[in-house]
């Protein structure tokens, strides 16, 4: 009797899974932790031999010329480029403490908990409301009746609210590029991830939405890791606690920002960081 | 007395400049005519013959038209024609669902599921078949079907041979609508860790039904207007259509419009002058339908910002 309930239990657990993970483990370890990670499309290796510690609750930004393989990387913590054609990865990654290569990791459990924003805005063909909560009716986070209060607070953590409140059936379309970024973060948010990755997230955006995403970005941590690539080094500056600086397939050079761009012990860097790169 | 020379060259130099952008503008602008000229002939192009076609048709089907073509049933050569718009209807819907289906989910297979450079077999499959003039594959549907399996005319034999003969435009059309949606979308969903399945039908593909409904409506014209294999498979029916799928004849409109034109009475003249009228009426009718159906699912998308 006991163990059917139990079972019933478990079944009713399966239809409404994912019972938003419980905050990341507050322990003291770094979000990621690369271990001679190298990653590679058709034989040829992008980046070698990184080993690189995330640290969590924290803004991390990695910086490099144009093609060095930021993005590669990037995209490689949350497994989006497992279905690349040719893509390889050897060495290790692990997501507080679990490693994301062994085959014991599900992506798509993978990305809810690390989220993800692009360098262009790309809201999905839905209305702004439907937008907010795709994720959380994708894992089934909520309930029908919840999802109206889950957008509304979303959209004003990203200060959307008072621009969209009267239009939330609408499309998205019709929003500025920053306001599209900004409805993708809320998006992205509505999942409740641990880790944020953006790509170049403000290099389509203006410079005063760009202010009101780097704003958004820093009022996430600690509770959120974020892992930002830019090519914008004023932005590193700006909003980063960290700053990991890749150069000619390598991880040249990582550490707190204030220190990478004071005092680099590497010429690469120090070369880079005082000019511009591509 | 030595800058006199010198500014003569300048303003000469200046006039000459002048001329030329004059000329080019005069080019430019001639180039521009010539241009938009073929333009409005290409459109002449279509819009007369269809012009053309509309009036001769509804011309001839309105004068001395008669409801009651909608309300009887073909007797010999005259009556009317409710049993030949019945059986179109019925065709039409159920090559819909068939080729439909199918088609779909062959484009689906191609753009989705296969991976890059596979599916090349059903892809050079549905381009043969595509290429089958339609009485072959009438006169193969004759033999297999209504001879071989003894399913007699019949609606089955018949929704068969379309769906066969339409399935390639819905496959293409639809891989095509697929192929053609950003990849945002499918990034931004995978980003979300939607399974691939439920991006597609939540996400991926709404933006490619204007792409895939368009193949669909090109299939229902088609089917509605082919009358090769339907005379090998549905031959010609005087009755309306039953809810039997083999060994009962069906009727449909392209039948009277081509069979009676050929006979002496005027009875049959009106027939298929009024067949004609009808046909046109109902493709008009699915146009309109399936734009209803794209501006539905387009409110959200990119391309669609407000009035249109
Ligand atoms: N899908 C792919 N297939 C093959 N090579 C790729 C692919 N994506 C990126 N690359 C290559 O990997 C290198 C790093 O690219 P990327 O990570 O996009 O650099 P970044 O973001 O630093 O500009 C580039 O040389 C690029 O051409
Ligand atoms: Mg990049």
């Amino acid at each position: 009797m006991v163990q059917l309930l139990g079972n019933d239990t478990t079944g009713l657990a399966g239809a409404a899974p994912a019972a938003p993970a419980a905050p990341e483990p507050s322990v003291a370890g770094p979000a990621f932790a690369a271990r001679g990670l190298t990653l590679s499309y058709g034989g040829t290796a992008v980046l070698a031999d990184i080993d690189l510690d995330v640290p969590a609750g924290a803004v991390t930004a990695l910086v490099g010329p144009t093609g060095c393989g930021k993005t590669t990387f990037l995209r490689s913590l949350n497994r989006m480029n497992d279905r690349v054609p040719g893509f390889r990865l050897s060495g290790s990654l692990e997501l507080f403490g679990e490693d994301l290569y062994d085959g014991t990791s599900d992506p798509l459990v993978v990305r809810r908990r690390v989220g993800m924003l692009f360098q262009r805005p790309n809201p999905f063909p839905l209305s702004i409301r439907e937008n907010v909560v795709a994720g959380v009716k994708a894992h089934r986070l909520a309930r029908r009746s919840e999802l109206s209060a889950i957008a509304e607070a979303r959209l004003r953590q990203v200060g959307l609210w008072e621009a969209v409140s009267d239009r939330l059936g609408s499309s998205p379309f019709r929003l500025s590029g920053g306001q599209q970024q900004l409805l993708c973060l809320a998006r992205a948010l509505a999942v409740s991830p641990a880790v944020l990755l953006l790509d170049e997230p403000t290099s389509s955006l203006d410079p005063v939405s760009t202010a009101a995403v780097e704003a958004m970005l820093t009022s996430l941590v600690p509770d959120i890791t974020v892992v930002i690539v830019t090519h914008n080094l004023a932005q590193a500056r700006r909003i980063a606690d960290h700053t990991a600086f890749f150069h000619q397939g390598r991880l040249a050079e990582h550490g707190p920002t204030a220190r990478l761009f004071d005092d680099p012990s590497e010429e690469a860097t120090r070369h880079s960081l005082s000019g511009h790169f591509g | 007395m030595t800058t006199v020379p010198v500014h003569g060259a300048t303003v000469s130099a200046r006039a000459h400049a002048t001329r030329s952008e004059a000329r080019r503008l005069v080019r430019r602008r001639l180039v521009d005519r010539v241009w938009w000229s073929l333009c409005a002939a290409a459109l002449l192009g279509i819009v007369v013959p269809v012009a053309w076609v509309l009036a001769g048709v509804v011309g001839k089907g309105v004068s001395g038209w008669r409801w009651s073509v909608l309300t009887t049933a073909t007797q010999g050569t005259g009556g009317g024609l409710a049993n030949a718009v019945a059986g179109t209807l019925v065709i039409v819907a159920g090559t819909l669902v068939i080729a439909g289906s199918v088609g779909v989910a062959g484009g689906v297979y191609l753009a989705e599921v296969c991976r890059e450079g596979r599916g090349g077999l059903l892809r050079g499959a549905s381009e043969v078949l595509a290429g089958v003039p339609s009485i072959v594959l009438g006169y193969v549907g004759y033999i297999a079907l209504v001879v071989h399996f003894h399913w007699g005319f019949s609606l089955l034999s018949a929704l068969l041979v379309l769906s066969a003969m339409v399935v390639p435009y819905i496959v293409k059309t639809t891989e095509v609508a697929l192929r053609n949606v950003p990849t945002a979308y499918r990034d931004g969903s995978e980003a979300l860790g939607m399974p691939r399945t439920y991006a597609l039908r939540r996400v991926v593909l709404r933006p490619a039904v204007p792409g895939i409904v368009t193949g669909l409506i090109l299939a229902m014209a088609i089917a509605i207007g082919e009358t090769a294999p339907l005379l090998y498979t549905a031959n010609w029916s005087n009755g309306y259509p039953s809810t039997h799928l083999l060994h009962a004849p069906v009727a449909y409109l392209t039948y009277p419009i081509w069979t009676f034109y050929n006979q002496p009475q005027a009875s049959a003249h009106r027939l298929s002058a009024e067949a004609a009228l009808l046909l046109v009426a109902l493709v008009v009718v699915l146009i309109g339908l399936s734009r209803l159906v794209v501006a539905r699912t387009q409110r959200h998308t990119e391309g669609h910002r407000g009035a249109r």
